[in-house]
């Protein structure tokens, strides 16, 4: 009777244990994971658009950076992440901040893992291979470049080893500059000319990058080599109106821009929702003395048709509010909510700078002709005859009123050694060390390698 | 043979040497003046009895001379010589004693006087005239060592539960619910934020329809739930059918709810004049800002008034029990509505329930235990949320309006509308619908089989589902669905559905044998399969055509949406417990349990939890003489629990989808652990039981060390690793406490009264953390890294700020500990400045009974905790911005040297002032009169002639009263529902609501 009885039992359990590998190690559901996820030619597109997916905060990220530290914007929100930036109190907790350096280094993560997985996968187009190798250097030497500029001297990371990745100290900015330019050269003949949309990275869109190196860096000669590379390609016009860079994706000239759909909207993302900041919550307002040179229907003005970039409603205007919103950021059903990496007035632009450094200020091939170009697309009044230093203050203004809010205006300043002046003006808590965003205070409890190394100042 | 002869012997010598006569009567007892159904009547000897009808009477035929015994459950029974009176009425007397009482433990029951670990119950019915919508909120202050956190006033929403303090920090640490053997759904169910308040799962279930609940504190309490016990069980059975004519009963509850408080706040003129102080000391023109003396304040809008209403309570419910040798049945169907004090927030359910025992045959029965129920839950944003109810009703400016002349709504559009960050609370309580709609169907089997009366097979399998619908609709005139462009612009609609299914089998093999006179060995074994699996999916349309069209089959553009299914989680088990008695003087248990989850990779999938307890009944000795201490048990018990509670597939690197420009593509999701394991628990308990005068005091005591170690936990790396952190073991945590619970007939005659108290104190503390690293948690506070912290030799619950030291009276300026002397205030200053934790807590129930009459009186309080009140860093906010109403505490603020005051000079947007400091926490310890219910049982007589059998009418009131220095509306709030590192924060968080009700219970002839 009693042994029965054991042997009904031990089947029951039989019965359960024998069910049990398949129910304590369940399938994976919309999930890969590491060892199959970059194996075969077919993974190479679907790791390729996630290295864009990545990189993609870096640019709404530069954006705030560019335009929130410095004098574009002023707060009215209840963030105090954008308070910090608007009134200018910086400190190293700041959630922006955090955001901006986990995108580059999540974009470094994925371009490293191509880099080293990609060469050795069966199977791959050698068309393909060369355009995702391209790319991933491209990438990650923006991702760098944009690091370097707003942090200084960033741990240089080539690798995937969690391990080494921890515990990582600062290298110098020489170290940096010189591996993004390895970087671009590696890219360089690598990418296509031409792409589906300016989503995705062409050969122009490196070529403007390292335009943007050269100039950052006052190359003139290269700077106005790569920007003319770019402009006489004639893959890219100027719009007419102005008004189209505000209110569409995808214009004539449009180099890169990070795209976004309907589907990935970033929507109320409080640190890249461009929408959501500028003009849902209105976090950030344009600052009263832009409003002032910006709002000017006078032909004879200077910024003329770069007022599109604003807009104006009476129900706001109340306390410290002016009542203006940018308006160059709408949601994915307005379809301009596409954030601009490079557009051809900025090789423009460069030009104009690089050309004026070498004394070609105006005449044939000069920096004035530079200018009206762009001034006369924005139906504003156009430059004369002026001296070198006089156009280099015009050109600083120009890219004050053409590329507002599309994450310049602080960059500009700091390189050109205007910060100081231009910002202690515009505010008394201003200070040098702004001339810098602080490393993360989050790296640096987290990476021995890091501690006492913060930037001065925070 | 022989035995029938003498028996027929003995009789016919009766019948001819006594004289048998008819004894009627009638039993009652103090609870049941009217009569006590069901009791058995002997006389004594022999074969001959009845049963006590509902009414409580009897008749039998008895010899005159014999002795006849009352007898019945938890009673003590009685006997009385048969004299030949013709009438009697007996009063029986509940038994003092719960030492028989059979208490249901893991996946067996045993006797109160057997148990070697520290277990506690609590009687529903001492709960019966509570208006609560879950069994969670109904365990607030009766068990030691279990401390329950209603998050807010709000329905149907989220309660924290915490026995023995918290043994996790990401893990969870709700303690594993156990209804009738099937571990239930806790938490919240619903996908979409409300800004701090969540649904809560719990809420699904009648409380009316449970029977006892049982709290396992101990490691070997608990043992045989092993792998998930680790937070404690509350083991709950319902009620059942019991072997008596058919009981029908009415219970009917009405009443009206009203918050317990609310904020004092600066009224138009007040603000005004501060505004324009805050301006002016900016350095500003106030008239620039629109900010005009008796134009800007021409109109005083009390928004609290107009947010917050008296809502009504009702509950309605019909239960039939009964049932023979064979069968017995339990149903009952009830209905509940609360409405919340906000407008338009309500929390309506329907239940039913049945529950069936069936003997098969003399060996095989076979049980069913079927719940169904579904909630509407009308919701209303809060909290953290800036379109909130409440939290708008704090914030708004008193010199705007809700409704403008024309009696409409101010809506995104009017020219009153205040716009971000203030949007018209009204309209956001009135306007948007937010239908979440819960079902759940709650069903097991159970079977058993006795071979013999020693051997018994038990088989269940159980079934918890758990559907969830959010219908939800936020109109172009509200700010999401208006406001917000960048969300909704003309309408925003959303819809989700989950579905979240347990399924649980177990068996179990058990053994019990007296093995000698005086020993007895009792054994389970058994086997136990758990899965939960979820599937859902939501979509959310925009653009509506007008708010006429509030369906997404109407939105203009539908842009976002998903599906997921989680995969299956599973745990499969093997337990075995020995219970060995000696001489009912000392008693022995040892339980192992191996659990493998597939939360683990194949490294360390299983676990194993043993236990081994013992007690020492000392009263039970010879040498005791002591009669005043009549139960006299010592106990201890040392063992493991465990914890898994975390996501799949933290052992695998994952890669997971995103979408870029139109196309998709892969990103990596984490960082593979292949050795990720089991989060354990060392638990070691003592405690004693003492029963004073026959049990008339009874008195539990417990203490208990419990170290956590291999905590799970993201252990966080630099961000240029590419990911923020990887789930790990990382940290090591303790708990050690003291319970004591006293229960004591005081008076036992006409009147009699009872007190129950308990009390409880827990010291938690973080041991160790890998890397050493504080581990920032709760809110963004202004200058430091965050609200609370988790930290090496620092309690959970932690608050972190900068240390206020008080305000320069000649600059008006606050001033700050500058504790590294760097001459810059920052987050390197800040502190541990308190903790959320309470020093004790307890409640005392008094109840009294006389005649028909009863009374009971429950207070609960909690000592030396502290509630950071975040509202005030918006409502005292020193300028920070003018877009927010002001306490009334701002009149004292600094205006001119040589004020002296705590609250500094405003300044608009300046936040120096406004740092995060121990000036926003508050000792939060309260003393509250939770419940006080009085009732009177109608004479029979009277319910006679109402074709009853019984009749209670009862008024009950939650919340009347409390005693506390907190100066926020409420110390029992808790934004960030259900945390575990940052409880206790008020950040506009919805107060405790006051109920007033009364009722009747009525059973039906």
């Amino acid at each position: 009777m009693k042994s029965r009885i054991y042997t009904y039992y031990l089947i029951s359990l039989f019965l359960i244990s024998t069910s049990c590998s398949t129910l304590l190690e369940p399938e994976p559901i919309d999930l890969l994971t590491d060892d199959i996820v970059l194996n075969e030619a077919k993974d190479v597109p679907n790791v390729e658009i996630g290295l864009y997916s990545a990189f993609r905060p870096i640019i709404p990220s530069t954006v705030i950076a560019g335009d929130c530290t410095a004098d574009m914007l002023q707060f009215r929100g209840t963030f105090s992440q954008y308070r910090e930036l608007g009134t200018k109190t910086i400190t190293s907790a700041n959630a922006s901040i955090a955001a901006l350096w986990g995108s580059i280094y999540n974009t470094i993560y994925i371009a490293n893992f191509i880099i080293e997985k990609l060469p050795t996968v069966p199977g791959v187009k050698s068309v393909d291979r060369e355009r995702v190798m391209g790319t991933a250097h491209f990438l990650r030497g923006y991702a760098y470049f944009i690091a370097l500029y707003t942090y200084g001297g960033v741990p240089k990371v080539t690798g995937t080893s969690i391990e080494a990745n921890r515990n990582i100290a600062r290298a110098s900015r020489t170290e940096i500059l010189g591996f993004i330019l390895e970087d671009y050269n590696e890219a360089l003949g690598k990418l296509p000319t031409q792409t589906a949309n300016a989503g995705y990275a062409s050969d122009y869109a490196l070529r403007a990058a390292l335009a943007k190196y050269h100039l950052y860096n006052e190359d003139w000669a290269e700077a106005e080599q790569f920007a003319t590379n770019v402009i006489s390609s004639n893959q890219f016009s100027l719009e007419p109106e102005f008004e189209t860079i505000v209110i569409d994706d995808f214009t004539d000239e449009a180099i890169f821009e990070v795209g976004y759909t309907l589907s990935d909207d970033p929507s109320t993302n409080g640190n890249i929702g461009l929408n959501y900041i500028f003009s849902g919550r209105r976090e950030m307002i344009p600052a009263n003395q832009l409003v002032a040179v910006l709002d000017s229907l006078n032909s004879a003005s200077n910024s003329r048709d770069r007022y599109f970039s604003i807009k104006f409603n009476f129900n706001n205007l109340k306390g410290d509010d002016n009542g203006w919103s940018v308006d160059k950021y709408g949601t994915g059903d307005q379809d301009n909510n596409n954030v601009v990496v490079f557009r051809l007035a900025e090789m423009y632009l460069i030009r104009a700078e690089a050309r004026a450094q070498q004394g070609k200020v105006s005449g044939s091939n000069s920096a004035q002709q530079d200018i009206n170009a762009l001034r006369t697309r924005a139906k504003a009044s156009t430059v004369g005859s002026v001296t070198q230093a006089q156009m280099l203050l015009l050109i600083e203004e120009e890219r004050k009123y053409e590329l507002a809010f599309e994450g310049h205006r602080w960059y500009d300043l700091v390189r050109t050694g205007r910060a100081k002046d231009v910002m202690s003006a515009f505010s008394p808590n201003w200070k040098d060390a702004y001339e810098l965003w602080p490393i993360p205070q989050r790296e640096i409890l987290n990476n021995p390698a890091l501690v006492g190394n913060q930037n001065p100042g925070y | 043979m022989h035995k029938t002869l003498l028996l027929l012997f003995v009789s016919l010598t009766s019948l001819a040497l006594a004289q048998t006569q008819r004894l009627t009567g009638k039993v009652t007892s103090l609870a049941e003046p009217d009569g006590l159904p069901g009791v058995n009547v002997t006389v004594k000897g022999t074969s001959q009895g009845t049963i006590t009808s509902i009414g409580g009477e009897f008749s039998l035929d008895a010899e005159v001379g014999s002795i006849i015994e009352f007898s019945f459950i938890g009673y003590t029974s009685q006997q009385i010589t048969f004299t030949g009176q013709t009438n009697e009425t007996v009063v029986l007397v509940e038994k003092p004693t719960e030492l028989g009482e059979v208490i249901v433990v893991g996946y067996s029951s045993i006797e109160r006087k057997d148990i070697t670990g520290a277990v506690s119950t609590i009687n529903a019915d001492k709960l019966k005239n509570l208006s609560v919508n879950g069994l969670d909120q109904a365990l607030q202050g009766q068990a030691p060592g279990v401390q329950v956190t209603q998050s807010s006033g709000t329905p149907g929403g989220g309660v924290s539960v915490r026995i023995r303090g918290s043994t996790s920090i990401s893990a969870g640490n709700t303690p594993l619910y156990v209804i009738d053997g099937i571990p239930v759904e806790t938490g919240a169910l619903g996908a979409r934020s409300f800004g701090g308040q969540n649904d809560n799962a719990l809420s699904l279930i009648n409380t009316n329809d449970i029977e006892t609940y049982t709290v396992l504190s101990d490691a070997s309490a608990k043992a045989l739930y092993g792998s998930r016990a680790s937070n404690g069980v509350i083991v709950i059975t319902t009620k059942r059918g019991k072997n008596s004519k058919t009981s029908l009963t009415f219970d009917v509850q009405r009443g009206i709810i009203d918050p317990v408080n609310t904020l004092d706040l600066l009224n138009s003129t007040q603000l005004l004049e501060l505004q324009r102080e805050a301006v002016t000391n900016a350095g500003e023109n106030p008239d620039g800002f629109g900010l005009i003396e008796d134009v800007t304040d021409g109109v005083n809008t009390d928004w609290q008034d107009e947010v917050l209403r008296r809502g009504i309570m009702q509950q309605y419910q019909l239960s039939a029990m009964g049932g023979d040798d064979n069968t017995r049945f339990y149903i009952s169907g009830s209905f509940r509505e609360e409405e919340g004090v906000q407008l338009n927030n309500k929390f309506q359910r329907f239940g039913a329930t049945i529950n069936l025992d069936q003997k098969l045959t003399s060996k095989l029965s076979i049980g069913t235990n079927v719940t169904l129920s579904r909630a509407l839950n009308k919701r209303v944003k809060g909290d953290n949320f800036l379109d909130g109810v409440y939290s708008g009703a704090i914030k708004s400016l008193p010199y705007h309006v809700a409704y403008d002349e024309n009696g409409a709504l101010v809506g995104p559009g009017s020219p009153l509308y205040a716009s971000f960050p203030n949007f018209n609370p009204v309209a956001q309580a009135l306007l948007p619908r937010f239908n979440t709609i819960s079902v759940k169907a709650l069903g097991n089997i159970i079977v058993t089989y006795e071979f013999n009366p020693h051997l018994k097979l038990k088989a269940q399998a159980s079934l918890d589902y758990n559907n969830v619908t959010e219908d939800q609709y936020e109109s172009s005139q509200t700010a999401i669905g208006g406001f917000l462009e960048s969300v909704g612009g003309q309408g925003y609609g959303v819809f989700s559905a989950s579905t979240f299914a347990n399924i649980d089998s177990y068996l179990t093999l058990s053994y019990d044998k007296e093995i000698s006179s005086s020993q007895r060995l009792n054994v389970v074994v058994g086997s136990e399969l758990y899965q939960n699996t979820s599937i859902g999916g939501n979509v959310q349309g925009r653009l509506f055509p007008s708010d006429d069209f509030t369906y997404i089959q109407s939105a203009g553009v539908v842009d976002a949406g998903a599906s997921f299914r989680e995969p299956p989680h599973s745990i499969l088990s093997f337990f075995g417990e020995a219970r060995y008695d000696y001489d009912d003087r000392i008693l022995i248990t040892a339980s192992l349990r191996a659990d493998g989850s597939s939360n683990f990779g194949p490294n360390n999938r299983f676990g194993y939890f043993p236990t081994l307890s013992a007690a020492w009944r000392i009263s039970e000795e010879e040498f005791w003489r002591y009669d005043f201490v009549n139960n006299l048990k010592l106990r201890a018990s040392f063992g493991l629990t465990g914890n898994e509670r975390i996501g799949a597939f933290n052992y695998l690197g994952q890669w997971g989808a995103s979408t870029y420009n139109g196309s998709s593509g892969v990103v990596p999701n984490n960082v593979p652990n292949p050795n990720i394991k089991w989060e354990t628990t060392r638990e070691l308990n003592v405690g004693v039981d003492v029963g004073f005068l026959e049990e008339r005091i009874q008195v539990v005591l417990n203490t208990y060390y419990n170290k956590t170690t291999d905590l799970l936990l993201v252990r966080p790396y630099a961000l240029t690793t590419g990911f923020a952190g990887i789930t790990d073991n990382i940290g090591e945590m303790e708990n050690k406490g003291i319970e004591l619970s006293v229960t004591s007939v005081n008076i036992d005659k006409d009147l009699r009264w009872t007190t129950t108290l308990n009390l409880s104190r827990n010291l938690n503390k973080v041991l160790f953390l890998a890397d050493s690293v504080p581990l920032y948690r709760g809110y963004t506070g202004e200058g430091v890294d965050g609200t609370n912290i988790i930290k090496e030799g620092e309690p959970l619950g932690s608050f972190w700020g900068l240390n206020f030291l008080g305000v320069n009276s000649t600059t008006g300026d606050a001033i700050y500990e500058d504790r590294n002397k760097d001459g810059a205030i920052s987050n390197a200053d800040a502190m541990v400045i308190g903790n959320s934790q309470p020093k004790l807590i307890g409640g005392i129930t008094n109840t009294f009974q006389y005649n028909r009459f009863d009374l009971s009186i429950f207070f609960n309080f909690s000592l030396g905790n502290k509630v950071l009140n975040f509202t005030k860093a918006s409502t005292v906010n020193m300028g920070a911005d003018i877009q927010t109403n002001q306490s009334v505490d701002a009149l004292r603020r600094w205006q001119e040297p040589g004020d002296v005051t705590d609250i500094p000079r405003y300044e608009l947007n300046s936040t120096l002032n406004n740092l995060h400091s121990n000036r926003l926490l508050e000792d939060a310890s309260y003393l509250r009169l939770k419940n006080v219910s009085f009732g009177y049982s109608l004479p029979p007589t009277l319910v006679n002639k109402l074709m009853l059998n019984q009749l209670r009418v009862f008024a009950s009131a939650t919340n009347l009263w409390t005693l506390t220095k907190y100066t926020g509306s409420d110390p029992e709030v808790s934004t960030l529902d259900g945390s575990t590192s940052a409880q206790g924060i008020d950040f506009f968080t919805l107060p405790q609501v006051r109920t007033i009700a009364i009722g009747i219970n009525a059973t039906l002839k």
